[in-house]
């Protein structure tokens, strides 16, 4: 096996709150992520998802373990990585153009060549033509395509998206999940994805990681042997889809029913 | 497509507008069927205040009183807008520069400024640098608390974002943070204004030898008192024009913000 180009070893996260609470919310999680792989991060709702993913991508240190990104051990945001996050309306500049918005993701490019790389950017996520709109003057949808174009237009090594389809409709975000299907087959960046929506993460991925509650673990891996490339309308009706989509919920499941039963031991 | 409607709107709008001036040409007939019916020396009429302020304008009240009570307004209040700004947005962003001010800051804030006058007369003596200082004394708290209070209250989520496309530091205040502060520093910058016309008016008639101030409590003293009503309707006249050409640029400088709010019209 190729050497993994993100890595996580023995990740522990631990939040001290300023009146000296103690809340742990990641135990030993390790994962690795291939160049050019799909994997996924389900778990039940407070399983600290978004927290992993904040750690992986640099924005927050680990208390306990390391990041390893190309190799090296990751203790900041870094050109490579890039993030997609589920509030778009959050994450995108209101005072910028859709053309600007992207451009801020093409900062460590050569000056000469960041329009032409913007162009192509909006181009693949079939916002031609919006350039001099302003993100409040798109729909959610659009908004968070130009978000995938502002995060791909460096060219990463890693996407990482935090529920990146969670605040849109369920037809966008058939269409969206395509968007990045399409995109991830077409170009050579790995994709780390945080989701509740097991569908979703099937659909999309090679490799679904399963979460316990806090403090999480990685409770179970699930291979996704699906063929690619994968349509929503083909893909969903298989016989495997549905198998795979029932055995990674009943994961799910039962990492929340052992939480349950855990609790009152702690 | 939508003309008609817009049309109206504007029409309703410039409608509006108009009304503000009959309104206010209503107060002045109020002042001069007042002044005439009662006929005092005490209380001159509006057209008498209006024609001494005429004489005013061609005397040497306005080299010797307008021009330095404006210069310094314009020092006062840039000193302030700039140390406002530049400390608010440190506090704010800091969570330790917060801690570490919040009690020196909240006591300062609460002293009224004109008890410093006496003070700042024993340090500055007569004149324009007194007069400098405590405008930006007091002008300094509504930009400062304002700018701070949105720098903290900031969407984590747009600070992610920033630092995940590379911005750090300068970088990251001056085009991430000071853009999406920026309305709620251009509202306290319009208090900022009032404030600075405010006292420095006070402190030229607690200790100048020149400006509108000491203009209108030396008028009073030597029974002008149509002069001294006339330098009253200078330092509105001043108020307004500071704040139609703040409108102004906020208008230019916001636009996008008034798209998010759904087009607010002042």
């Amino acid at each position: 096996m190729t050497d993994p180009i993100l890595e996580l070893r023995h990740v522990g996260v631990t939040l001290t709150g300023r009146d000296g609470s103690v809340n742990e919310v990641s135990q030993d999680v390790s994962l690795e992520l291939a160049p050019r792989e799909f994997v996924s991060i389900v778990g039940p709702s407070g399983a600290g998802k978004t927290t992993l993913l904040r750690v992986a991508a640099g924005l927050r240190r680990p208390t306990a373990g390391e990041v390893r990104f190309g190799g090296k051990p990751l203790t900041e945001v870094q050109a490579g990585i890039s993030v997609v996050f589920q509030e778009y309306n959050k994450s995108l500049f209101p005072w910028l153009s859709i053309f600007k918005n992207v451009a801020m993701g093409a900062r460590r490019l050569p000056v000469a060549e960041r329009s032409s790389r913007v162009r192509g950017a909006l181009d693949m996520v079939g916002l031609q033509g919006f350039e001099s709109r302003y993100p409040w003057e798109l729909s959610g949808g659009m908004q968070q395509r130009a978000a995938l174009a502002r995060a791909l237009v460096s060219d990463p090594k890693v996407l990482m998206l935090d529920e990146p389809f969670a605040s849109v409709d369920a037809l966008t975000r058939g269409l969206l999940e395509d968007v990045v299907g399409d995109l991830w087959e077409r170009s050579s960046f790995a994709a780390l994805l945080v989701t509740h929506d097991v569908g979703e993460a099937v659909y999309l991925s090679d490799r679904v990681l399963v979460l316990s509650t806090r403090p999480s673990r990685v409770l179970a891996e699930v291979k996704i042997d699906l063929p690619r490339p994968r349509s929503q309308g083909s893909t969903r009706q298989l016989q495997r889809f549905v198998e795979l989509e029932a055995q990674v919920l009943g994961l799910v499941h039962q990492a929340g029913r052992s939480a349950a039963g855990e609790r009152p031991a702690t | 497509m939508i003309r008609a409607p817009r049309r109206a709107a504007r029409l309703r709008r410039a409608g509006l507008w108009g009304l503000g001036w009959v309104g206010l040409g209503v107060a002045m007939l109020v002042w001069q069927v007042v002044a005439v019916v009662k006929h005092s020396a005490l209380f001159p009429t509006f057209t008498a205040t209006v024609s001494t302020l005429w004489q005013m304008l061609t005397s040497s009240f306005v080299t010797s009183d307008l021009i330095p009570s404006v210069i310094r307004l314009l020092i006062g209040f840039a000193i302030s807008a700039l140390i406002g700004i530049v400390v608010g947005l440190l506090t704010g962003y800091y969570r330790a520069v917060r801690e570490w001010t919040t009690a020196f800051f909240d006591f300062s804030r609460s002293l009224p400024t004109p008890l410093l006058i006496p003070v700042a007369l024993v340090l500055f003596g007569l004149g324009g640098t007194m007069v400098v200082v405590i405008i930006a004394t007091a002008a300094v708290w509504p930009v400062l608390i304002n700018t701070a209070n949105a720098t903290a209250a900031l969407e984590p989520t747009l600070v992610d974002t920033a630092r995940c496309l590379g911005l750090r530091g300068p970088a990251l205040l001056t085009k991430v943070i000071l853009p999406a502060v920026s309305p709620q520093i251009f509202a306290g910058l319009r208090v900022g204004i009032s404030v600075s016309l405010a006292v420095l008016v006070v402190a030229e008639i607690l200790g100048g030898s020149s400006g509108i101030g000491f203009f209108i409590s030396s008028a009073q003293q030597s029974f002008q008192i149509t002069a001294s009503y006339a330098g009253v309707l200078v330092l509105c006249l001043i108020g307004w024009v500071a704040d139609s050409l703040f409108l102004l640029v906020e208008r230019r400088l916001l636009r996008w913000q008034r798209g998010i709010v759904g087009g607010v019209h002042d």
